[in-house]
């Protein structure tokens, strides 16, 4: 009960949330770190994902590279890009988009391998090219799975964004890294509590943009499939 | 010592936070009091989870060993709040300390700044069971440096010499810095320094050096038993008001292994082990990446502690 109390009361006290170390400002930055990585990381991993699904090329090495992208060790990653960077902004992007992009290119990947042969088939016999399979058939079919790999991404992303604090940055983390660094059990939990909340409406929010994305026909279709 | 809890803590978020394993130095849980009472030339040695204090626990074992001793080494059992409790339990019996923290862990308030007032501090505010016998000369404390590029720059010399450039330099140190008393507070309450901006860190880690060597941080918080100070010629400031206590190695023991013979088997150990000797082998581990056991029985040779 006394922990319970003293994490309502990190919450309760003004000083919390405001200035340049209150939550607002923690929780803008946490969101920016996490924003632009996911972007990158949509931006690398969805061509590639498309790419291979939609030629059947390179897909073995595709996934075998992903797999090897989401074994890295985040933290490993950040501190050595520091050694080389320097002490900059860049190696939490450079982890977290590596983190990202693994999800996003083998969702986007299974979603166009799953695309019926048949449905394929009748899109070249109607005399569609490359491109317009691409965009107007294939991409809609496997949209579901395109966008659950992004919103995989990005929930992993806001969870390990804490990171940008252990090279000095803001965001969330800078409460668990500071807290367990001075010994303040409450600051980290409320940190904790604050990331655990972000990742879950982060993951609503997406699951309701992708409801609302996803094109009329496959709707119907699930409708009446079930 | 603040390496023992940030290292700890770093473990734990390595594995908690980012969910990202490698943890091969976690905390590890002490297992439940055994209880069993171990015969009186047994001895298990437990050591932090940082190779400086590694290497000394198998120095301590190496030692024993040719003295006798049958000895276990649990190596990075992780931060000091996990290895107390351990050796209280009887799991462990014993392991190689720093005064300065240790009497900071058990009072906050504790004051004394040189070895000797606090070993006789420490006497009486260990728990019962527990002893600490007599210090080595060595010393693990942290040391504010500066590049020598930067101490020629500014003429810095000494803590003191930080008030000339108040609000030009970058500061950079763990994060606990900013609310400890070694740290910003003391700094601008001791010092009367203030700095540009902090930049939270590690406790004298990767990090930290490579953001000093690269000129990212003007001031960093770096262990004088570092081996990479005298590679990069950095300057660490004299401290002329003793912000920062000494941090002298001894060994904590269980008392009812603390008898004549151990006690004299860690004094002729104490004859040779200097901050210097330290130095070396942590250059062995941390930079030629040498095994810690190896690096300890090597140096006990080397000093004719062991034959």
């Amino acid at each position: 009960m006394g922990l319970l109390q003293q994490i309502l009361g990190w919450f309760t006290q003004a000083g919390h949330w405001s200035g340049p170390e209150g939550l607002p400002v923690r929780l803008l930055e946490h969101l920016e770190y996490s924003l632009l990585s996911t972007v990158a990381a949509a931006l690398i991993g969805l061509p590639i994902g498309l790419y291979i699904g939609h030629t059947g090329r390179g897909a073995f090495l595709a996934i075998n590279l992903s797999g090897f992208g989401r074994a890295l060790p985040t933290v490993g990653l950040v501190t050595l890009v520091f050694l080389v960077s320097g002490l900059s902004i860049w190696p939490v992007y450079v982890a977290l988009v590596v983190l990202a992009v693994p999800a996003i290119v083998t969702n986007a990947y299974a979603g166009m391998a799953g695309v019926e042969p048949e449905l394929r088939d009748a899109a070249r016999g109607m005399g569609m090219t490359g491109w317009q399979r691409l965009w107007q058939v294939e991409v809609p079919v496997a949209l579901p799975l395109i966008l659950t790999g992004v919103r995989l991404a990005a929930v992993q992303v806001v969870a390990t964004a804490t990171i940008a604090a252990y090279v000095s940055f803001g965001g969330l983390g800078r409460y668990l890294f500071d807290g367990l660094a001075q010994r303040d059990l409450p600051q980290v939990l409320a940190g904790a509590i604050a990331v655990a909340v972000l990742a879950v409406v982060t993951d609503l929010c997406l699951a309701a943009l992708q409801r609302t994305l996803l094109p009329r026909g496959l709707r119907l279709r699930r409708a009446a499939a079930t | 010592m603040r390496t023992l809890s940030t290292i700890a803590g770093l473990a734990a978020l390595a594995l908690t936070v980012t969910a990202c394993g490698g943890g091969a130095t976690t905390l590890a849980e002490p297992s439940a009091g055994s209880g069993a009472p171990t015969a009186a030339n047994t001895i298990v040695i437990g050591t932090a989870n940082f190779t400086e204090n590694v290497t000394l626990g198998h120095v301590y074992a190496g030692l024993l060993k040719s003295k006798g001793y049958e000895v276990t080494v649990k190596p990075n059992l992780g931060s000091r709040e996990v290895i107390f409790p351990a050796l209280q339990s009887g799991d462990i019996d014993m392991l190689p300390e720093y005064q300065g923290s240790l009497l900071l862990h058990l009072d906050k308030a504790g004051k004394a700044a040189d070895g000797d007032a606090q070993a006789a501090e420490l006497k009486a505010k260990l728990p019962a069971g527990l002893k600490l016998l007599p210090y080595a000369p060595a010393q693990d404390k942290t040391i504010w440096m500066v590049t020598r590029a930067t101490a020629d720059k500014h003429g810095l010399k000494s803590l003191d010499d930080l008030k000339k450039v108040t609000g030009q330099l970058v500061y950079g140190g763990p994060p606990e810095d900013k609310t400890r008393r070694i740290g910003l507070v003391g700094l601008k309450e001791v010092y009367g320094t203030e700095f540009k901006t902090f930049r939270a860190l590690d406790a004298g880690g990767p990090l930290t050096k490579a953001a000093l060597r690269k000129g990212d941080i003007d001031l960093a918080n770096i262990f004088s038993s570092d081996a990479e100070i005298s590679a990069n010629d950095w300057v660490g400031l004299e401290d002329p008001q003793r912000l920062q206590p000494d941090e002298n190695v001894a060994p904590l023991v269980r008392e009812q292994k603390a008898d004549a013979k151990l006690t004299a088997a860690m004094a002729e150990l104490n004859a040779k082990l200097t901050t210097e000797e330290l130095i070396k082998m942590n250059h062995k581990t941390d930079v030629e990446k040498e095994d810690p056991e190896d690096v300890a029985n090597a140096w006990l040779k080397a000093v004719g502690l062991v034959s």
